[in-house]
């Protein structure tokens, strides 16, 4: 497995002069995130999410299954990471790096453990017929934060994913096709996103939004996934440099509005593509 | 079935602890002599070991690097440990992001860069869940590290806190685990500052500093714990080696706190 | 200037010259009428000295004889450097191919340092080797470690056209601040500048320049709005 060779020592001094002064190496200042960009597929639930260079494409696909026997009044939601050497060229498919497993993971907190989506309503008929939507994450560039960048792409598709309308009488299941009737859009409860931070030099300078470089330079890394109600959903500062509490909570304070802006143009983004397309009602 | 109340009329837990009260900690310094260096840390029901090895050659040589030493963690959960009884995957996520988390929590405070491109390998087996998983190895792993004599820059203490309405608690069990919103917290305590923050409950922004500090707090108690603990073997191995001949009775590992 | 395919045949110009030279992108087989094809896309040039070769756009750094590069030292062996050129094998840099080295006095060169080197032997069949002094005065002629600045990745055709005299950028960065550059064949360009802003704007410049979306135009503007 070949190891991404390591920044040269005129990198990282660099890097950590600069921000010391309060400048990154790509302009930004230390709290400015990059650019988000959100692009629809034809189908629903296919969204691709630029932040920067880094790209993460997400899709929601739904199929009627048997609930599990021990909670047979609600939906299954499966969340698949792909990971490739698309990406970047120290990723491979097969085994999981460790970085892979610390994002997919955090993924995994984020939509599911926090209840973001409302399994209950997914559930057809009590025991016997259940929607199980499968939420696909695929990677495809890794410019830095690629965590922000899939849980955005990730609240997006369950967004604008619309199902099948479905009509119950008794044990009779009928599911609509979309032309018969217009498709539903998912229940969710509330819409959690990553916000992630890298912690760069001597002084532990915080930046948000690092990019590949930063990472691999960065004394440590914190990421927190916050809803805009302001509940903290998922707080993961797996080690790295020591941080007295107060930076935690300045941490904490900055991804609050960070979460804010994302959900504005989210939902900015959502407004602009519905526009586009028609649901002719016959 | 009755509901479980976190905190009953008379403000006491489940188990009859205050609010702010730790569960018995008990720890065994060198409970495997074939390691480097390891450790048996219980709290309350929950039970782990670490062992230590290294620093030794690495057996992966292409990840080593050429100015600090390696250090991997391995996690295994014994199928006896939860509840029911279980066998997990080697490969598990959960076990794999458990085993990432403790390794950047030791990194950079163990002084790797006396030992490059060597191998420091910890290995933890967890014997008995009753909650607080995480900080429990944490603190194995502390005294596993100080047991083999590798050089650390502090001790690295955990602690967990949970939330019921107002009231702040630590060092939750498992049944308080799943009921309430909870964060576990690594201090290193000479200095205050905290090195490892995991929170996966839903809690609001501003009810969260106050249970985060707290637990901070508790970590730093919980090093003086510790720190008696390593320092009364320490007194019992120095007798032994001006001493020389027969063990003393209070020289005799007490076994009765497990 | 055409743009070619691989497979396309070239039809030399008529009347037949007596030498054709074929630089790179370009082959000529042996098939009857030895038909000269390009087996690179790209743009073809020729000069009226009978000189064509074919300008690709490519990332990957193949090592080619008397080509400065940068390099990352990745190993340090006993008497030798292993150097990271973004070739398929790390170079080899002898720890006496600098200026003024003997056997008593050598430069100590970290894991990490930055060198700027001369690819003094890239054989198909073996690792490449490199040097820090120019060969036939062995003087440093600018070889040796890069210290401080910072290092940015681009294309091996940006690299090509920043080397070129007559190319806009780095004359028109010249204006507005003093600087230092070092540019490499392997898609590598080290800068240094007096401000770290100064810094961060020559390597965004030479980022805008090196993204195929951005005209040129918007990188002269780019230049021109700057405010270091």
């Amino acid at each position: 497995m070949p190891r991404e060779a390591e920044p040269s020592i005129n990198q990282r001094d660099f890097v950590f002069s600069a921000v010391q002064q309060g400048i990154r190496v790509d302009g930004r200042t230390p709290l400015q995130a990059r650019q988000i960009a959100i692009c629809f597929g034809n189908e629903l639930g296919w969204v691709e999410c630029s932040l920067g260079k880094t790209r993460v494409i997400a899709q929601v696909t739904a199929t009627v299954t048997r609930p599990s026997p021990e909670r047979p009044f609600e939906g299954i939601l499966l969340i698949t990471t792909e990971f490739s050497p698309m990406a970047s060229s120290a990723y491979e498919t097969g085994r999981p790096s460790e970085e892979e497993v610390t994002i997919s993971r955090m993924l995994e907190k984020t939509i599911r453990r926090s209840e973001a989506l409302d399994r209950e309503a997914l559930c057809i008929l009590t025991g016997k017929k259940v929607w199980a939507l499968r939420l696909t994450l695929h990677f495809l560039s890794d410019e830095g934060d690629l965590l922000d960048c899939a849980s955005v792409a990730a609240i997006t598709a369950l967004r604008h994913f619309r199902k099948p309308d479905v009509e119950v009488v008794g044990d009779e299941v009928t599911i609509f096709s979309p032309e018969e009737r217009a498709p539903v859009p998912l229940s969710l409860h509330h819409q959690p996103m990553c916000v992630s931070f890298a912690f760069l030099g001597p002084a532990n300078v915080l930046v948000v939004d690092p990019t590949h470089l930063e990472e691999q330079l960065a004394n440590g890394t914190m990421s927190i996934s916050l809803n805009a109600q302001r509940e903290i959903c998922v707080l993961q500062k797996a080690g790295g440099v020591a941080l007295p509490a107060d930076e935690v909570m300045r941490a904490v304070n900055i991804a609050v509005f960070r979460v804010r802006e994302l959900s504005d143009i989210v939902s900015r983004a959502l407004e602009e593509d519905s526009k586009t397309r028609v649901i002719e009602v016959r | 079935m009755s509901r479980f109340e976190p905190l009953n009329a008379g403000n006491l837990r489940s188990d009859g602890r205050r609010p702010l009260e730790l569960r018995s900690f008990s720890a065994q310094l060198t409970t495997h002599p074939s390691a480097d260096g390891s450790a048996s840390v219980s709290h309350g029901l929950t039970q782990v070991t670490a062992c230590v090895y290294g620093p030794r050659e690495a057996k992966n040589r292409g990840q080593t690097m050429h100015d600090r030493a390696l250090v991997n963690v391995e996690v295994s959960v014994a199928p006896w440990a939860g509840e029911m009884r279980r066998q997990r995957a080697r490969g598990d996520k959960r076990t794999l992001e458990f085993a990432a988390s403790i390794k950047a929590t030791f990194e950079p405070v163990i002084q790797t860069t006396l030992y490059p491109r060597s191998e420091i390998h910890i290995h933890i087996h967890v014997l008995q869940l009753d909650g607080g998983l995480l900080q429990a190895s944490i603190n194995a792993t502390t005294l596993a590290l100080i047991d083999a004599g590798i050089p650390m820059l502090d001790y690295v203490s955990s602690l967990s806190a949970g939330l019921y309405l107002t009231t702040a608690m630590l060092d939750l069990t498992s049944i308080e685990e799943s009921d309430l919103p909870s964060v576990t917290v690594a201090v290193l305590p000479r200095s205050g500052k905290v090195t490892l923050v995991s929170m996966e409950t839903r809690l609001h922004v501003d009810r969260f500093e106050e249970m985060f500090k707290l637990a901070m707090e508790g970590g730093k108690v919980l090093r003086g714990e510790m720190d008696r603990i390593v320092r009364e073997r320490t007194a019992a191995l120095a007798r032994q080696m001006e001493g020389g001949g027969g063990t003393k009775e209070e020289d005799k590992m007490d076994t009765d706190d497990l | 200037m055409s743009y070619v395919l691989p497979g396309d045949v070239l039809t030399p110009p008529a009347p037949p010259p007596k030498s054709l030279k074929l630089g790179p992108g370009l082959l000529m087989l042996h098939t009857p009428g030895n038909p000269v094809i390009a087996h690179r896309p790209g743009v073809l040039h020729s000069t009226p000295k009978q000189q064509h070769w074919i300008e690709t756009e490519s990332r990957r750094y193949i090592p080619a004889s008397q080509e400065s590069v940068i390099g990352v030292i990745a190993y340090r062996a006993a008497d030798a450097y292993r150097v990271d050129i973004g070739s398929a094998h790390l170079a080899t840099l002898d720890a006496l191919s600098f200026e003024g080295a003997t056997k008593r006095n050598r430069p100590n060169l970290k894991v990490g340092n930055l060198v700027y080197a001369r690819v003094s032997l890239a054989n198909r069949d073996m690792d490449p080797e490199l040097e820090c002094f120019d060969a036939t005065t062995r003087k440093a002629d600018g070889f040796g470690e890069l210290k401080d600045g910072f290092m940015v990745e681009c294309s091996l055709g940006t690299c090509r056209r920043l080397l070129d005299s007559k190319h806009f950028l780095l004359p028109s960065l010249a204006q507005k601040f003093p600087f230092e550059v070092a540019v490499g064949m392997n898609g590598r360009v080290w800068l240094r500048a007096g401000s770290v802003k100064a810094t961060v704007a020559i390597s965004r410049a030479i980022g805008m320049l090196d993204d195929r979306q951005t005209s040129d135009d918007e990188v002269a503007a780019f230049v021109q709005l700057m405010d270091v």
